[in-house]
């Protein structure tokens, strides 16, 4: 009942606070009178006994406030009153507010839409039941780097651990499906049969798959995804007619899984792994692992368990070498997939917390700026009885209107933000489709505004109310130009900006000039004109349905010359640059010719001669793609006619391979055995030397290569390259109905080189993007107190340094960051601190023919920017008081 | 001879209100004067520290007010005790008498 009272008198003070303060009155003054006419009774004349019932009273308005102080809810009370005067105070000067407003809202809304995006991709639970206890297990080799699974070793994995409920592999790739509504290149992921027991999930239609469905030679089956059963199989209840062909061969569907479940990333299909029989092999590594862990199990106890597994397969297999693993490794799966896109996200978390800094700080100084011409306005309420405590809460009112208006906009920025960002971001940063802005984000940005508030109006509030208050009374009231001590702090503020700025410069400037130089690099191959396409038949093993899959591509390749403006057809395994994987590696052997290896068991000994063997990608190609990307043949030949499939086997080597395999010799005519990447034991002869390519990005040196004849060593997947002078357009129509004339089955991928070329860059160039992005919105408030100062006649020669001296200082950065081009940028941020210490006696004649690195470019033009004070806003500022 | 006035204790207001409002419902100058006389002249309370006590209990549900006429005809605003005041009333007392005894025996002057 009381609370019920409470509540109603709460209410009523916050919304009938007009009548509520009219009864007040009406109380006090009838109490005043009834004082009176008690006096008049005592025998008092009139007038006195007013008078003295009014002191006894001791003043209406002191009587009101004292109630009022009182009442329920006067908090609320005076905080809307605090931000109605606020309110008015913000609105008294437009030009500061929305500086401020601008300033805030940029920051709040950088920081807040990249911190969207490192919570989507590292900070948000991976969507499966208890997904922290999911974890990858990795082989390690004996360079201590990470390796997929061989089969064997997974097999052992799965079987000697004590540490997971549930432990599969899987992997993934791009085949061709049909029986569907059409054709189409589709993502599979072969699974082992405990695959969604790990993910915790079961099919929502149909069964999962068992132990038999796994077994060699048993019936084939397929899972689909939500989203394939919807589109492609048309939404069937009954899923036993439901057939699809995959990879030439016909799967029956025995399930759906739920809707969102897509792992690995785009996967539609999923079916039960080496139905053909396992790879015996120890260092054949095929597949991921994913487990989950058992209840009790800790990571560090997986680890040691996956280890000794690791270790006792090591010590035992008869496949040494360095492509055995050596130990394992438990790590949880979401770090394994984002692993390698934390360090570019907290760098880029870094920057825009910087930005956040430096605009607080250009905040702050605006904020200073405002409060000490109000030194009268403060002098006055504190001469009328505002305890400090009250001050300081007007500009903490202040500060969060400011700063809750800068975040509002700043979220509603974001929110674009965010979709530039994913339209930015590389292809390659994981989970980008769980990026949004989510209520975590939200709560993020609220609590960010909450900060910047507390922070910026806790730092005026102190610097404007310390000291006697009322002097500004004293003084005449003419609104100063700042203290001694404000001037001092306001110094301060322009050096940590600078510091701040010249942090995200550097960054910058290394990230740009690392583009320009990865850029620069001669990637050892054309990328222009040229058509990609790929196609992939159905996997075969058979002899003779591998060669007549090589005439297949035989005859495509010529009906694709006959397309009026291609001028060249190639096809290769692997284009260089692509996503999607890159080109197998592994060891061949050195051979002569009258070594005719029969098993390849009898390679196991010839592996132990360490001059015996070399290491190369494995490249399976035709003459044409050498002419089509123009990749120069050095000596020898490519290969030709002479090269048919009962011809003796040839290959292509790249120059480096050359180099370094055969140093001060000629490779040419040399035999090798590389058969242990297709299964195709013949010796391969080397009649030529090619250039080399960077295939695996800019920034990668280049790989040795092994190039075999796609002719002589056929394989079912292959893209092929198409040099045109045509529309790509026309050119891929033209392909499409070609295809279609000769197989209406297999599904095509087009794309041109220039976009998978350029997609390789993608995470480059957004970083660069984005940290240029900050720095080209760097607020330009800076200076204010500069303004003012000169507009005093106080400015001194060292201020007038400041900028030349800043662009003195990038010019040597953009040197600095020359010798340093490659380097990370959080690398790059660490050596700042270094390169800071050292800056101390660089010289003006350094500094001349330099202009031309990324980074001096940028800093001049920051530094200019920087130097040029804004006496037009600083005037306005003292006007606006 | 009436003894000098004594500032309140803390937490007697309150009380010396509600003791004061059992008698009937009263206006403000009726439950100064009341205490005034309850106390024989002990303690003397002030517009400003009644106005803002009346309120806060009237807030508390301790009391209830309404506009009514005073004795001179004249509109003034009148308290009276609640249920949930007379029960405060009842808890203060036995928590004034503790007190009270206690510091009695402490001082020594029972």
């Amino acid at each position: 009942m009381p609370l019920f009272v409470k509540a109603r008198s709460f209410l009523r003070n916050l919304f009938l606070s007009r009548r509520v303060e009219i009864d007040l009155d009406q109380e006090v003054h009838a109490h005043l009178e009834m004082m009176a006419e008690e006096n008049i009774r005592a025998g008092m004349q009139p007038n006195d006994a007013l008078r003295a019932a009014r002191v006894e009273l001791g003043g209406i308005d002191q009587v009101k406030v004292q109630v009022r102080e009182q009442r329920l809810g006067n908090w609320l009370h005076s905080v809307l009153f605090d931000c109605r005067y606020g309110i008015r105070q913000l609105r008294k000067n437009p030009g500061p507010t929305a500086v401020i407003v601008f300033t805030l809202a940029l920051a709040i809304g950088a920081t807040t839409a990249i911190f969207s995006v490192v919570y989507g991709v590292l900070l948000r639970p991976l969507p499966y039941t208890d997904s922290n206890r999911i974890m990858a297990v990795f082989e390690v080799n004996a360079e201590g780097r990470w390796a997929h699974l061989a089969d064997p070793n997974f097999d052992d994995f799965r079987d000697q651990n004590r540490s997971f409920q549930a432990i599969a592999k899987y992997s993934e790739y791009v085949v061709s499906v049909s029986g569907a509504s059409q054709p189409s290149r589709t993502t599979v992921a072969p699974v082992s049969p405990d695959f969604l027991k790990v993910f915790g999930i079961q099919p929502i239609l149909g069964r999962d798959f068992t132990a038999d469905d796994a077994k060699k030679g048993a019936g084939r089956t397929v899972l689909v995804s939500y989203g394939y059963w919807r589109q492609d199989l048309g939404s069937p209840q009954d899923l036993s007619q439901a057939h699809l062909k995959i990879d030439g061969a016909v799967y029956s569907v025995i399930g759906v899984l739920p809707a969102g479940f897509r792992f690995p990333a785009d996967v539609d299909l999923w079916l039960p792994a080496d139905l053909d029989g396992e790879n015996p092999s120890r260092t054949a590594h095929n597949y991921y692992a994913a487990g989950r862990l058992r209840d009790g199990v800790t990571v560090e106890l997986a680890n040691r368990d996956i280890s000794a597994i690791a270790r006792r397969i090591h010590d035992t297999s008869s496949e040494q070498g360095d492509y055995l693993l050596k130990d394992g490794i438990v790590v949880s799966l979401q770090n394994s997939i984002t692993g390698k896109a934390r360090p570019p996200l907290l760098v880029l978390l870094g920057a825009v917390g910087f930005l956040l800094l430096v605009a607080c700080a250009n905040v702050a100084n605006l904020l200073l700026a405002q409060a000490s011409v109000r030194e009268r306005e403060l002098a006055i309420r504190s001469a009328l009885g505002a305890a400090r405590g009250r001050l300081i809460r007007q500009f903490l009112t202040e500060a969060f209107l400011l700063s809750l208006a800068g975040g509002g906009l700043g979220v509603l920025g974001a929110f674009w933000g965010v979709a530039g960002l994913l339209g930015l971001a590389p292809q390659n940063l994981p989970r980008l489709d769980s990026v949004s802005i989510s209520v975590p984000v939200l709560l993020f940005a609220f609590l960010l505004s909450t900060a910047v508030a507390a922070g910026l109006g806790a730092f005026t509030a102190a610097r404007v109310t310390s000291g006697d208050l009322r002097k500004g009374l004293v003084e005449g009231g003419r609104g100063q130009a700042g203290s001694q001590g404000s001037q001092r702090v306001g110094r301060v503020i322009v050096a940590a900006q600078i510091a701040i700025t010249l942090v995200l410069v550097v960054g910058a400037g290394l990230l740009g000039r690392s583009l320009m130089k990865v850029l620069e690099v001669n990637p050892g191959f054309r990328v222009d004109k040229i058509v990609t396409m790929d196609v992939s038949l159905p996997w075969v093993d058979d002899p003779k349905a591998k060669a007549s899959q090589a005439i297949f591509f035989s005859n495509l390749i010529d009906r694709l010359k006959q397309i009026p403006g291609v001028r060249k057809v190639g096809a290769t395994s692997g284009l260089p640059m692509n996503q999607d994987g890159g080109l197998p590696d592994g060891m061949f052997l050195l051979m002569t010719q009258n070594e005719i290896p029969r098993t390849t068991d009898g390679f196991g000994a010839l592996f132990q001669q360490k001059e015996r063997i070399g290491n190369a990608d494995f490249c399976v190609a035709t003459d044409g793609y050498f002419q089509v990307l123009g990749i120069p043949l050095i000596r020898g030949r490519i290969f030709d006619e002479r090269d048919g499939a009962n011809s003796p086997h040839v290959a292509v080597i790249s120059e480096s391979l050359a180099r370094d395999r055969w140093p001060n010799q000629e490779p040419i005519g040399h035999t090798i055995e590389f058969g242990n990447m297709d299964g195709d034991l013949r010796l391969l002869t080397i009649v030529g030397i090619v250039g080399d390519t960077h295939e695996y990005g800019l920034d990668a040196p280049p790989r040795p290569t092994v190039y075999v004849n796609l002719f002589q060593r056929p394989r079912a997947a292959v893209t092929l390259t198409m040099l045109s002078d045509a529309d790509t357009r026309m050119v891929t129509s033209a392909a499409r109905g070609i295809l279609q004339d000769l197989n209406p089955e297999i599904p095509a991928r087009f794309r041109t080189f220039s976009q998978v070329y350029s997609a390789s860059l993608g995470s480059r160039r957004f970083n660069v993007i984005l940290i240029g992005f900050f720095l080209f919105r760097q607020p330009p408030h800076a200076r204010d107190w500069r303004a003012r100062r000169s507009r005093r006649g106080l400015r001194r020669r060292s201020e007038d340094d400041i900028g030349p001296g800043i662009a003195h200082y990038f010019y040597w950065c953009g040197d600095w960051d020359c010798r340093f081009a490659g380097t990370d940028a959080h690398r790059g941020v660490a050596a700042l601190w270094r390169h800071c210490h050292r800056s101390a006696d660089f010289r003006r004649s350094d500094t001349a023919p330099r202009w031309r690195s990324a980074a001096g470019l940028f800093h001049s033009g920051a530094a200019r920017h920087e130097s040029r004070p804004n006496g037009r806003l600083a005037l306005r500022i003292e006007r606006g008081f | 001879m009436s003894p000098e006035p004594t500032s309140l204790l803390q937490g007697t207001l309150d009380l010396l209100i509600l003791k004061s409002l059992i008698a009937g419902e009263m206006h403000g100058l009726g439950v100064s004067r009341r205490i005034q006389q309850i106390t024989g002249g002990t303690f003397v309370v002030k517009p400003g520290s009644l106005f803002p006590a009346l309120h806060r209990m009237e807030e508390e549900g301790w009391i209830s007010s309404f506009w009514g006429a005073s004795e001179n005809n004249r509109r003034a605003k009148y308290y009276r005790l609640s249920k949930a005041g007379l029960r405060q009333l009842e808890a203060e007392t036995k928590r004034w008498g503790r007190i009270s005894w206690a510091i009695a025996q402490a001082l020594g002057v029972s």
